[in-house]
């Protein structure tokens, strides 16, 4: 539904016909554009400075007043159907759904955002209309402004343009992440006709965001293990033991629950030695504490990166956005610090507490012929 | 960004080109060496030399093994990655300031004193094989890459940069030596720095490792285009049954490389019809008729003949209302020129979106030392966006209809029913 929503947004407003938000902004020579993730729905406008004001207005018309048209949400309806199609040819995508929902079973998070066929086909203009009400309200808003604008100015445009908001429609259900730890291996196959390699899909679940320098400790642990040629499963599976094609680790922060992973592609002969490997390593992760240089090299890499991916204006926005949605933007800021502060030791404390080689969901893939 | 951005552009003895941009807006150094080579150099056979080349050259110099390589780069949290591409091969470098020199000092190491050892040459090969085999997983990649060959031929852009299962699989250690002394050469390489450094400072810091570096010069000429392209066009449709979800449909046709009058206004074209939620592809196919999720047009910038290509992915059953949706929106911008509302949006996208798309220091390496190497030269930028300004709706619709006269080539990735539903129609 959020995700389905973000599309009917630009469907427009009793003011704005579909389409004319987009004109709008392409006319200015800017880009608009959306996406939706478990924690929350994002809409930036990338567009000279001088165009501000008609950029805020045309944004804050569409997000407070969407129409939800009935006929423009059937045709819409078909355009989401291509997006879960195209992802369906994904084996990645294919491979991530299915982890997820055995990791996180029935909480949202386990479900794809782009959601299914069945559960699509179910809802109606009005559920929307419903959901957007609930959910589109000063109080879930974040505005993030970046560029080069006046404060004051640019905040009186924010209270100018930002009022008349939808009247507010009580919400429904909240969904209790599942925190029954993992009490084994949680292993499944699936088998797909057109890949060419296997894939060994792995999770565990972080700490959400009230215990956020832990969830950043699980950061540094994720690049010691594939942050490069020279992290540890990459040097030994992909360089020396050459036993996959290509090995990484991720680690996302969610609000309620954080999610680590570990991914290789490789031969399906190899699966079985490869998820043991990482599993050994895991162990000498949560056994025996990294050197000092090992540690330095993880945290410089990290906070190199977080400066590398804050120099444009549309970067930094999506930054504070993100953790003013989640927690709050001042936040966005401490990543170095926290970084910086992390001992050998408290690492392997937090991967004996959050890694276990003997708790953690698997999502095998294997071809079929 | 302004636009008097300081650029500052040189020539070393060795005919090494440098470029060198001051932007002190972050504590980052960002360069690009471009080598005017690419898969578009590739010899008959070699299809994938140059890839292969750019991911062993990482992977040890005379003096240093490839962890070593990897140790120096990481231990101070610097990028420092390799690739190849149809038209140059690039080494690109981020780093907080101070370790510019040190880095660079390591790239240029590695461009000058490549050891390609055999281990790492067979092990990347391996996995430049698997990655054509897993191409074959992405329906689009399946798809454009028909689509590149009815087109050229045996031209190198035919092939995707991987090269094809054949000819790597055959590939050697001195395939990849030959490559490399064939392209690698000061004369035909530049050096393009962006970031919080001074233009003088960046200049003698390359002139400093690589000032005094003289190989001999090889005899090398690119292959000559097929004929395909420049004569005796033969639309083809090329159909690739796969068990898809969605089947993908691509319309393509030879275009003008970056060299010719042309390339502006197809560039506009390409914007109108492909490029932004208000793009004609967009309206008429997506929010009118809900055909697709992504549907849009290609036309990359390339020093030899370049293509233009629409292209959607579609339910099975859309196929063949997909293939006449988007010949339909080709035919009109051969038949009525643009309004001069139409006309407008797309400039002011294009530049808009081209001036978003300078803004990191990396973007701005990129950019200049690409312009350089194309042959273009840095004032390409300015020129660019002048001659977009200037560009009127009679010359792109003249270009649209010399260019879209023909029939296209149709490409078609899917199930067994859309390829049915697509003879049927032909029929």
């Amino acid at each position: 539904m959020a995700h389905f929503l973000e599309h009917m947004i630009f469907k427009g407003t009793e003011q704005f016909p579909p389409g004319h938000f987009d004109h709008v902004i392409e006319t200015c020579g800017g880009v608009a554009n959306a996406a939706t993730s478990h924690d929350y729905a994002h809409f930036f406008i990338n567009v000279a400075s001088q165009y501000l004001e008609e950029g805020l207005y045309s944004l804050s018309e569409l997000l407070l007043r969407a129409s939800i048209p009935d006929e423009e949400f059937v045709r819409e309806r078909d355009v989401v159907l291509e997006e879960l199609r195209q992802a369906q040819d994904d084996p990645d995508w294919v491979g991530y759904q299915a982890l997820m929902e055995s990791t996180y079973r029935a909480h949202p998070y386990g479900r794809s955002v782009l959601g299914t066929e069945t559960s699509l086909m179910g809802r109606s203009p009005d559920e929307m209309r419903q959901f957007h009400r609930m959910h589109y309200q000063p109080e879930n808003m974040t505005v993030v402004i970046v560029g080069d604008v006046e404060l004051e100015k640019t905040l009186d445009l924010v209270r100018k343009t930002f009022t008349g908001f939808s009247p507010r429609v009580q919400p429904t259900v909240q969904y209790p992440v599942s925190d029954i730890p993992m009490a084994h291996i949680h292993r499944q196959e699936m088998g797909l006709s057109r890949v060419e390699q296997a894939r060994l899909l792995m999770a565990w679940q972080g700490p959400g965001i009230d215990h956020l320098h832990e969830a950043y400790g699980l950061d540094l642990l994720s690049v010691a293990l594939a942050g490069g040629r020279s992290a540890r499963l990459v040097r030994e599976l992909r360089e020396e033991r050459q036993l996959v094609h290509a090995v990484g680790s991720n680690f996302s922060l969610q609000r309620e629950s954080s999610l680590f992973t570990v991914s290789a592609w490789l031969d399906p002969d190899h699966l079985d030695m490869v998820e043991a490997i990482i599993g050994d390593r895991l162990s000498e992760l949560t056994e025996t504490a990294m050197s000092d240089s090992e540690l330095s090299r993880y945290k410089c890499l990290l906070c190199n990166d977080y400066a590398f991916s804050t120099e444009t204006a549309n970067q930094l926005a999506g930054l504070y956005g993100y953790y003013n949605t989640i927690a709050e933007a001042k936040i966005s800021t401490t990543y170095p610090a926290h970084i910086q502060s992390f001992q050998a030791e408290e690492l392997r404390a937090l991967a004996q507490h959050y890694l276990s080689p003997q708790r953690y969901s698997a999502m095998i893939i294997k071809p079929l012929d | 960004m302004t636009q008097s951005r300081n650029i500052h552009h040189t020539i070393l003895q060795n005919g090494l080109t440098v470029i060198a941009i001051e932007n002190s807006a972050a504590d980052i150094v960002a360069s690009r060496i471009l080598i005017n080579g690419g898969s578009r150099f590739e010899q008959t056979g070699k299809a994938g030399v140059a890839h292969l080349m750019s991911a062993v050259l990482t992977k040890g110099t005379d003096c240093l093994s490839s962890q070593d390589i990897a140790e120096k780069v990481e231990s101070i949290g610097a990028n420092l990655g390799t690739d190849a591409t149809t038209d140059y091969c690039l080494v690109g470098l981020k780093t907080v300031s101070s370790d510019f020199p040190s880095v660079l000092k390591l790239a240029a190491d590695i461009v000058r004193s490549p050891s390609f050892p055999d281990h790492e040459v067979e092990l990347e090969r391996r996995l430049a094989l698997q990655g054509i085999r897993s191409m074959r997983e992405q329906p689009f990649s399946v798809a454009y890459q028909n689509l590149r060959r009815a087109i050229y031929g045996d031209h190198p852009y035919g092939e995707s940069g991987m090269g094809t299962e054949a000819a790597v699989s055959m590939m050697t250690r001195e395939d990849v030596w030959a490559y490399y002394r064939d392209v690698f050469h000061p004369s035909e390489m530049v050096v393009s720095i962006a970031g919080r450094i001074d233009p003088e400072v960046a200049i003698a810091t390359v002139e400093d490792v690589f000032g005094d570096w003289n190989p001999s010069r090889p005899e090398t000429n690119p292959p000559i285009l097929s004929s395909k392209t420049t004569s005796g066009y033969q639309p083809q449709t090329v159909v690739d049954v796969q068990e898809t979800m969605q089947a993908i449909v691509m319309l393509g046709y030879p275009a003008a490389s970056v060299h010719s009058s042309e390339y502006t206004a197809l560039k506009i074209l390409s914007t109108h019809l492909g490029n932004g939620l208000s793009s004609r592809l967009f309206v008429e196919l997506r929010e009118k008729l809900g055909l697709a999720y992504d549907v849009s047009a290609i036309y990359p910038t390339r020093i030899d003949p370049s293509h233009f290509v629409v292209y959607m992915g579609t339910a099975p059953t859309n196929v063949e209302t997909a293939i006449n949706g988007l010949q339909k929106e080709i035919n009109r911008v051969c038949q009525q020129a643009l309004t001069a509302g139409e006309l407008q949006i797309a400039k002011n996208k294009l530049l808009g979106q081209y001036a978003l798309g300078k803004q990191t220091n990396a973007q701005m390496a990129q950019l200049f030392g690409w312009y350089e190497v194309l042959g273009l030269g840095v004032d390409f930028d300015q020129i660019f966006q002048d001659t977009v300004a200037k560009v009127t709706a009679e010359e792109i619709l003249a270009i649209a209809s010399h260019h879209f006269a023909s029939p296209p080539h149709v490409s078609l990735v899917g199930p067994q029913p859309a390829v049915t539903l697509l003879k049927a129609s032909a029929e």
